[in-house]
């Protein structure tokens, strides 16, 4: 599943740096994080019209 | 993500999961568990049961056709995230609603009834709940059995949804909570505060850790333990494993100073209030503030009280410390960035969200915009905030009787109590709430006094009356709906996310981190425990509030 990374020296080149990157984005179905964030946001906006709606403005 | 047309896991454990939460569904709808809901406390939750199995083992039955129809045929986008996905999602909701409805009451149940023996509830000390039972089930299962095949894409969503908890955190605190503090409290907080943060980050350079670490820490240790570290997390792209090591370390520290602040309290001759103060301010986890306060004063409640404002500002501190950590992880090391880069670029878009949800808070849009937590005073005159009509012969005949022993301003509250039926401001003040509900609030805190001080043994009340009292102290306190199921959204939500990440934390991810952090909080805990001790000893004397 997860393939660690050694992290133990202060100054991560740029090769090691992508690794790490792709190695978290090995751990989201998502392509990037910008559309992880994007799809959470959406959906909790969703969310909390409908609580809004129930709770609130039709209660 | 890789498309791959390789075979996919088996259908089988899918058709299980579905069967067994239709079973689940179909069980507890027979009302065969009654009595046991009832004895875990999880009774009125029965409907949310029924609605999720048969939901659930209904996607799951659908799911499983779909699949079966495509099991040697290329992956699309809608395998990628919606088909293989959901074995794995159905497989950690099963172990949410696991944790949520059996295993966090049971704890709860256990740690009660050893309340006699140790004093406090040691779940709440510990903080047991299902954040961390979440995290135990996750790693067990993960170095144990490992992540079943047919369960790995769906655990992939984990750190989405968590996200989606995060931003929900946001509609839990409002603003208008600092406007009710004295201003001692926000700038010694806010001091406090940062000046963790930033030493945290100071420590993580010097000792040359990962930066995802020493921002996930610096939360941690800064703001107010578990919830900020999962909040704190994303932003700075922390790893599992580093969040394991972070809760640890809190609760860890937290536990030791829970026992040694009231000792050296008492030692150095702290009053009530700078001992909340400094209680607020050194300890990180609330359950651990409140079982301090207590400890070192049980009679007085004024203690508790100024320990959980201390506690309160400084977790509406934590959109200004997600602000701080994001623009610090912006910053490329070595690498010279402007303002847009650092700020707008990098920012997490997931935070914006949180921000966005803190503010509908704080103008009102879920709740009074005096609520925390969605709990809110309302002291308008309407029946739902009265006492009984047989509550009000209690307290009348006992107001005739006279109650020995209660200070002036007692006495008042509870004359005012029987004269209004209910905890208020004066009648002719009803159009300046400002002042309604100061006056209102101090009534309150002068009932309170006399629960507290009928507790403590100085004075003695008759049953009845002390349950008419308490029951005029609750009728004022509200719950916001809305907050409410938002709240519930969020807890689902991180039950579900931490669960999916504790089962990304290996022996071996864990062993890499090695003692840092450890050393890293601890320093960095004493430190701030010590000066805070400092400046209340030599700064609060006795005006915290308004």
């Amino acid at each position: 599943m997860e393939k660690n990374v050694k992290a133990e020296n202060c100054t991560v080149n740029n090769g090691q740096q992508d690794q790490q990157d792709n190695e978290e984005r090995a751990l989201s179905v998502f392509a990037s994080e910008r559309n992880e964030d994007l799809t959470a946001l959406s959906l909790v906006l969703v969310v909390t019209f409908f609580v809004l709606l129930f709770t609130k403005w039709l209660a | 993500m890789a498309n791959s047309d390789v075979g996919r896991p088996s259908n089988v454990p899918l058709w299980i999961l579905s069967g067994l939460l239709l079973l689940y569904g179909i069980l507890v709808y027979s009302g065969m568990f009654e009595q046991l809901f009832k004895t875990l406390h999880v009774h009125k939750q029965v409907d949310l049961m029924e609605a999720m199995s048969f939901i659930l083992g209904g996607v799951g039955v659908v799911t499983a056709l779909m699949r079966g129809g495509r099991m040697n045929k290329p992956q699309t986008k809608l395998d990628i995230f919606v088909l293989e996905t959901i074995p794995g999602i159905l497989f950690i909701i099963v172990l949410a609603m696991g944790i949520r409805w059996f295993a966090e009451p049971l704890v709860t149940i256990m740690s009660d009834s050893l309340v006699p023996v140790l004093g406090f509830k040691i779940h709440k000390v510990l903080n047991l709940n299902y954040v961390v039972l979440g995290i135990i089930v996750g790693i067990v299962i993960t170095n144990s059995w490992g992540i079943p095949a047919f369960a790995a894409s769906g655990v992939k969503t984990a750190r989405f949804v968590l996200k989606m908890g995060v931003i929900l955190l946001g509609a839990r605190y409002s603003f208008a909570e600092l406007a009710k503090l004295g201003m001692v409290s926000v700038w010694m907080i806010g001091f406090f505060v940062l000046g963790t943060v930033f030493f945290v980050l100071f420590l993580g350079k010097m000792f040359r850790q990962p930066k995802s670490m020493t921002g996930v820490l610096s939360a941690g240790m800064g703001v107010c333990g578990v919830s900020a570290t999962v909040a704190c997390a994303p932003v700075v792209r922390a790893r599992c494993s580093e969040m394991a090591y972070t809760i640890g370390t809190i609760l860890g520290f937290g536990i030791l100073c829970m026992f040694a602040f009231p000792t050296i309290g008492k030692i150095v001759g702290m009053n009530p209030t700078q001992f909340g103060a400094w209680a607020g301010t050194g300890i990180l986890n609330s359950a651990q503030v409140a079982a301090a306060c207590l400890a070192f004063n049980s009679v007085d409640i004024k203690t508790l009280k100024v320990g959980e404002i201390f506690n309160i500002t400084r977790v509406l501190f934590l959109p200004v410390i997600v602000l701080v950590l994001a623009s610090w992880y912006g910053k490329q090391s070595g690498q010279k960035l402007s303002f847009k880069e650092v700020v707008i670029d990098k920012f997490p878009l997931f935070i914006i969200g949180f921000l966005i949800l803190f503010f509908m808070s704080s103008m009102g849009v879920f709740s009074p915009p005096s609520h925390y937590k969605g709990k809110y005073l309302d002291f308008s005159y309407n029946q739902r905030t009265e006492v009984t009509p047989e509550e009000l012969v209690v307290l009348g005949s006992a107001q005739a009787a006279g109650i020995p022993g209660l200070k002036a301003e007692e006495q008042a509250a509870f004359n005012d109590l029987v004269h209004q039926r209910q905890i208020a401001g004066n009648y002719d003040e009803r159009d300046n709430k400002s002042v309604f509900d100061a006056t209102a609030r101090k009534r309150m805190a002068a009932l309170e006094s006399i629960i507290a001080r009928d507790k403590g043994g100085e004075i003695t009340i008759a049953k009845d009356v002390k349950s008419a009292i308490k029951h005029a102290v609750k009728q004022v306190h509200k719950k916001s709906k809305t907050i409410v199921t938002l709240t519930d959204a969020m807890i689902w939500f991180f039950a579900y996310g931490l669960i999916g990440l504790g089962m990304q934390i290996t022996r071996k991810s864990l062993a890499q981190a090695g003692g840092w952090p450890l050393v890293m909080g601890a320093i960095s805990g004493v430190t701030k425990a010590t000066l805070s001790f400092i400046v209340v000893m030599y700064f609060v004397k006795d005006v915290v509030l308004k």
